[in-house]
């Protein structure tokens, strides 16, 4: 008997391991994680991919770069490699590639797309052609129409989406001032909850505007500036901010008239009332108008089982038409220049009009989250606890900013990634 | 029918059980004694108190702890308090009490998520309570409950909702001590003249104890557990230690210190274990 039950175990370990041993590609991501965004890339891009070509592919998701560091190396270690291709943001990307996780594709030809030079310039690092520019995305501001009614005196709505130097920091500060007292209520709203990403805006875009740097003028008198201006905003920002991870919903609530935010996370609003919103570029500080591009791309690990699969993948996700699919799902805009004149007339237009203004504007200061891996977590965190500290709680800037600057310079210089 | 022989049937409990043994061996056992070798473990990979140096260092841990412990003390006793009153009032049978009991015990089948979402739609400032109170001309401009630099207020409103979703476990737990209670004691009482507080001293209270400590018990574990309510009414306006855990490890990627803060959970939990199994000991009546 007990001969019988080991052997039916047995049997039926052997069918169990079976019917998941077939030949599929394995595609990981840290992107496109979320239940709407993983639905779509399953059923639309995973299913069209295999109705055109054939060839079965699994969309697996890890939850960070961590995640995915710790996956990719053990395969790439005890030379087991099931991973085909992977997806991640460029700072990843970089890191991954510098532990020698990932093949050179120089010479891999994708016919009849022009890909941005920018994003293409970037995807080759130290001379090897590391990733394929997949989607990028940025941060925007988000503003109610009703909201261009509170202008402060000499600003005007056409400075506002057209990014003239009159659409500054203080210009905003007025304006939300404007709104409260209309309002009777603070009408600003930030993405501030720990799983929102404010921290973005700290480091990303605030920072590079008064300072011309992220971290590397973190103690100087001119971030001290930062600090007081943050101080004098607080009263005018709505105080939910804190439990408020994404910004379409309050804005579709008018419990906010203006947000700023990632695109991803405002394409609601835009989808549902396309006529009440207008996308903006951020305001310019002392230093020009510093904001954040995040380029996500495909790279292909050393020993990948099936390499030419992927590169087909690779092929089908950055056709034009495919780009604007991921647009219109996943709110991250296309890298090949032949998607932008497919973008139909609709909410997904208003948002590339505003990001196309952003990146255009004369005083932009465009910067990419640095590269720290695992430690970035720790980076932005840094940011954040500033904020609490100064702002919130009412430390002195001075001390808690030279304390934070040291902090700093220690990831920095522990992952061994230059001061940006 | 099959029939074993006299080794097979020696064998076979354990075998039966051997899948889960080696589940929960796998599943719950390694990582258990893994968090506690990574709390141990320093950067450099040595054995070392270096998290829980860092971890003492670091303002946010005794924000942390201190707040986690005035939610137990604030919610624990209320809960109980309340679950009791309400326990004794149903108890008491009257007419329709079963309807009573069944919208007591409705918060039993939320999620704890589901309940701070509730709470943040009565509570927001386009909440219903604020619509309410402005459609009656009490308010003009709406109340902020939650936000930056309302943390007393969210304290409260947190209070609120884990009174109204948990005070239903403690509830159910004394009703039923409360009805395994012989109506002969209250008889006997009745014959002695005791008063409606002697009963309660002398009888419910002592013979519900075994249930009450189990009660308190299961209750203060968990509120050490609380971390949906206070992260979706507060995100880390209001840090506690679980919701450190989770930030410490999904958002910062420093699984040390997610699992020192683990740890202290931990540590904490059994010594408030030890302490009520040791002094709420019940005191047998017939001994």
């Amino acid at each position: 008997m007990l001969k019988r039950f080991i052997v039916v175990l047995i049997i039926s370990m052997l069918l169990t391991s079976a019917a998941f041993a077939g030949e599929v590609l394995n595609f990981v991501s840290t992107q496109m994680e979320p239940a709407a965004e993983q639905k779509f890339a399953k059923g639309v891009l995973i299913k069209g991919f295999t109705d055109e070509t054939g060839i079965e592919a699994e969309f697996i998701t890890m939850p960070n770069y961590n995640d995915m560091f710790i996956r990719l190396s053990a395969e790439v270690e005890a030379k087991k490699v099931t991973t085909s291709l992977v997806c991640e943001l460029h700072s990843g990307l970089d890191l991954m590639n510098a532990k020698g996780l990932f093949d050179d594709l120089t010479g891999i030809v994708l016919p009849n797309r022009t890909f941005i030079k920018a994003l293409e310039d970037y995807s080759v690092i130290a001379g090897k052609k590391v990733y394929v520019p997949l989607m990028q995305a940025t941060y925007v501001m988000v503003v109610n129409k009703k909201a261009f009614d509170y202008l402060p005196a000499g600003l005007t709505a056409e400075d506002v989406t057209g990014a003239s130097e009159k659409w500054s920091y203080d210009a905003l500060l007025s304006w939300s001032k404007n709104l409260n007292d209309a309002f009777k209520g603070p009408k600003l709203g930030f993405p501030m909850a720990p799983k929102g990403l404010w921290h973005r805006f700290l480091h990303g875009y605030i920072h590079p505007s008064f300072t011309g740097y992220q971290a590397a003028a973190f103690d100087s008198l001119r971030a001290v500036k930062i600090w007081e201006y943050l101080k004098e905003l607080l009263p005018y920002v709505h105080p939910s901010s804190s439990i408020w991870a994404a910004m379409d919903e309050p804005l579709l609530k008018e419990e906010i008239l203006v947000a700023w935010d990632h695109t991803a996370r405002v394409k609601n609003a835009l989808i549902e009332k396309p006529e009440d919103f207008a996308i903006v570029p951020v305001p310019c500080g002392p230093q020009g108008r510093g904001y954040i591009t995040v380029a996500v791309g495909l790279a292909i690990p050393v020993d990948a089982p099936q390499k030419d699969n992927a590169i087909k993948l690779i092929d089908y996700l950055t056709k034009p038409d495919v780009q604007v699919k991921i647009l219109e799902n996943v709110g991250f805009f296309p890298i090949v220049k032949e998607a932008e004149g497919a973008i139909p007339v609709g909410p997904l237009k208003i948002l590339a009009t505003g990001v196309l203004a952003q990146s255009g504007a004369a005083d932009s200061v465009m910067v990419m989250i640095p590269s720290l891996g695992a430690k970035g977590g720790e980076f932005t965190a840094t940011y954040r606890d500033v904020f609490t500290k100064i702002v919130v709680e009412g430390a002195d800037i001075e001390t808690t900013i030279t304390t934070a600057a040291d902090k700093l310079r220690a990831i920095f210089e522990e992952v061994g990634v230059p001061l940006l | 029918m099959i029939s074993f022989s006299r080794r097979e049937k020696k064998w076979m409990p354990y075998l039966l059980f051997l899948p889960v043994l080696i589940y929960l061996a796998g599943f719950v056992g390694y990582p258990l004694i893994k968090a506690l070798g990574i709390a141990f473990t320093s950067e450099a990979g040595k054995l070392s108190f270096e998290n829980f140096i860092t971890l003492t260092r670091d303002y946010t841990f005794w924000k942390a702890l201190k707040n986690t412990l005035l939610f137990l003390i604030i919610i624990v006793p209320l809960q109980v308090i309340l679950a009791f009153l309400l326990a004794l009032f149903v108890n008491s049978r009257f007419k329709g009490y079963m309807t009573v009991l069944y919208i007591i015990s409705i918060p039993l089948a939320l999620s704890d998520v589901s309940a701070a979402l509730m709470s943040y739609n009565i509570f927001t400032s386009h909440g219903f309570l604020n619509k309410f109170l402005m459609s009656l001309g009490i308010i003009e401009t709406p109340i902020y409950f939650f936000g930056l630099g309302l943390s007393s207020r969210a304290f409260w409103v947190i209070v609120l909702t884990e009174l109204w979703r948990a005070t239903p476990l403690v509830f159910v737990i004394l009703l039923a001590s409360l009805q395994m209670i012989s109506k002969d004691y209250f008889e006997a009482a009745d014959v002695f003249g005791f008063s409606s507080w002697q009963k309660f001293f002398y009888i419910t209270l002592p013979l519900t104890m075994p249930s009450l400590q189990s009660a308190l018990l299961i209750r203060t574990l968990f509120a050490f557990q609380i971390f949906s309510v206070v992260w979706l009414l507060s995100g880390r306006d209001i840090p506690i230690l679980a919701g450190e855990v989770y930030y410490q490890q999904a958002e910062l990627n420093n699984f040390r210190l997610a699992a020192t803060y683990g740890f202290i959970i931990a540590l904490i939990c059994i010594l408030i274990s030890w302490a009520y199994i040791t002094f709420l000991k019940t005191k047998h009546l017939e001994a």
